[in-house]
């Protein structure tokens, strides 16, 4: 499957022709630093001064190695139909040898922070619980009501939020025999299909 | 097989896995990481720095200290948990392939801590919400718009809340007139005397 770029995109990485090998090397750093960290507009303006053309072309130039990049990445594009969309580029031989072991150095890291991306829904964090006896109440004496309490903590994006309920013994060991039904579909003859044909 | 430190349950195996790391390091460095371990249980900051020294004798790496905090976390408030007393917990240790000088120094440091653990487990069992103070005030009416002469008690009750999710402080303020006020007094009398037949 190839990778294809628009004219804008072509025209930014086209700055990579008019330096240095070395000097892509850098920028190609640079790129994983930014997916790695954020971009940092300095650098930017650092790298134009160095090599005395204008910020944008550098900036353009690093954003194009990155897109160019998380694409390939994302896409897991084989060597071969990488090195045929770098090939319409037309930079150089080194240069393509420099990409693709760019590509080839960084695809997995590339792979696993673009996995986190994803939304999250809210996840298990900590569960408490107690247990309670109802003795007695102000209308009724001489009970016995027992109750069990949950505090259910759930983390999502950072945020911390907590679910308090109640409920009843019978309520709960009807709830432990569902979940535990549905911890033993796993162990069905579909279940098992589907998850020997994923792996 | 069944331990009672575990609740009557099978040992889990990363449990077995680290008794294993644990016997590692020398008894008497055993005691003190107890120590610090006991510390950290029983709200007290544990301090690092000693734990390293503690295990660079048996050139622990960091996944190893974790790991030998870890498992001597879940000895101690799973122990204390389930009410266990010393000389079971060192019988159970040793079946597990823990040896009788480690087992001896945990079991003396848990004998003396057990209370102390066993209060501060009970503290931050969970509790849904929790009165912080009552302040009250007794007002007299002298006369009002709809009356000239009142000439009425009322009591004013503030009642501080601090509510189920930590940090949220709740006031309520309510007022009351007497017979309100001794029918309120009169029920958590009977409360009162109904908790202390309890105790």
């Amino acid at each position: 499957m190839l990778l294809v770029l628009s004219d804008e995109q072509k025209e930014h990485l086209s700055i990579l022709t008019e330096v240095d090998v070395a000097v892509v090397a850098e920028f190609g750093r640079i790129a994983m630093e930014f997916l790695r960290r954020g971009s940092n507009p300095k650098i930017y303006e650092g790298a134009a001064r160095k090599l005395n053309v204008a910020v944008e072309s550098v900036q353009h130039g690093v954003e194009g190695l990155m897109y160019l990049l998380t694409e390939s990445s994302k896409l897991m594009i084989s060597e071969v139909d990488f090195q045929d969309s770098v090939l319409v580029l037309g930079f150089s031989e080194g240069l393509n040898k420099l990409l693709l072991q760019l590509y080839l150095d960084n695809h997995k890291e590339i792979r696993s922070i673009l996995g986190e991306l994803a939304p999250h829904l809210p996840h298990y964090h900590n569960l408490e619980w107690r247990l309670d006896v109802q003795l007695a109440s102000r209308a009724l004496r001489q009970q016995i009501k027992p109750v069990v309490s949950f505090k259910l903590h759930l983390e999502q994006n950072g945020e911390k939020t907590a679910k308090v309920v109640q409920t009843d013994p019978a309520t709960l060991l009807h709830l432990i025999q569902q979940m535990e039904r549905a911890l033993g579909e796993m162990k069905t003859n579909h279940c098992r299909r589907i998850v020997r044909n994923i792996k | 097989m069944r331990f009672r430190f575990c609740g009557d349950l099978d040992c889990p195996d990363w449990v077995l896995a680290e008794i294993s790391t644990l016997a590692k390091i020398s008894s008497v460095k055993m005691k003190l990481l107890c120590g610090q371990v006991l510390k950290d249980l029983l709200g007290e900051s544990i301090d690092y720095e000693k734990v390293t020294k503690i295990t660079s004798d048996a050139k622990f790496e960091s996944g190893d200290i974790k790991a030998s905090i870890a498992v001597l976390s879940f000895i101690f408030s799973s122990a204390a948990k389930h009410n266990v007393d010393s000389e079971s917990l060192a019988s159970e240790l040793q079946q597990l392939g823990l040896p009788k000088e480690h087992t001896t120094g945990l079991c003396k440091s848990y004998e003396d801590k057990q209370n102390v653990l066993q209060e501060k487990l009970r503290e931050s069992s969970l509790r849904l919400s929790r009165l912080e103070s009552v302040s009250w005030r007794v007002d007299y009416t002298l006369s009002s718009s709809e009356l000239r002469d009142v000439n009425e008690p009322t009591v004013l009750l503030r009642f501080q809340v601090q509510g189920p999710n930590t940090g949220s402080k709740e006031t309520t303020v309510v007022s009351l007139t007497a017979e309100k006020f001794r029918v309120l007094l009169a029920e958590l009398k009977q409360a009162q005397s109904l908790m202390n037949a309890l105790s």
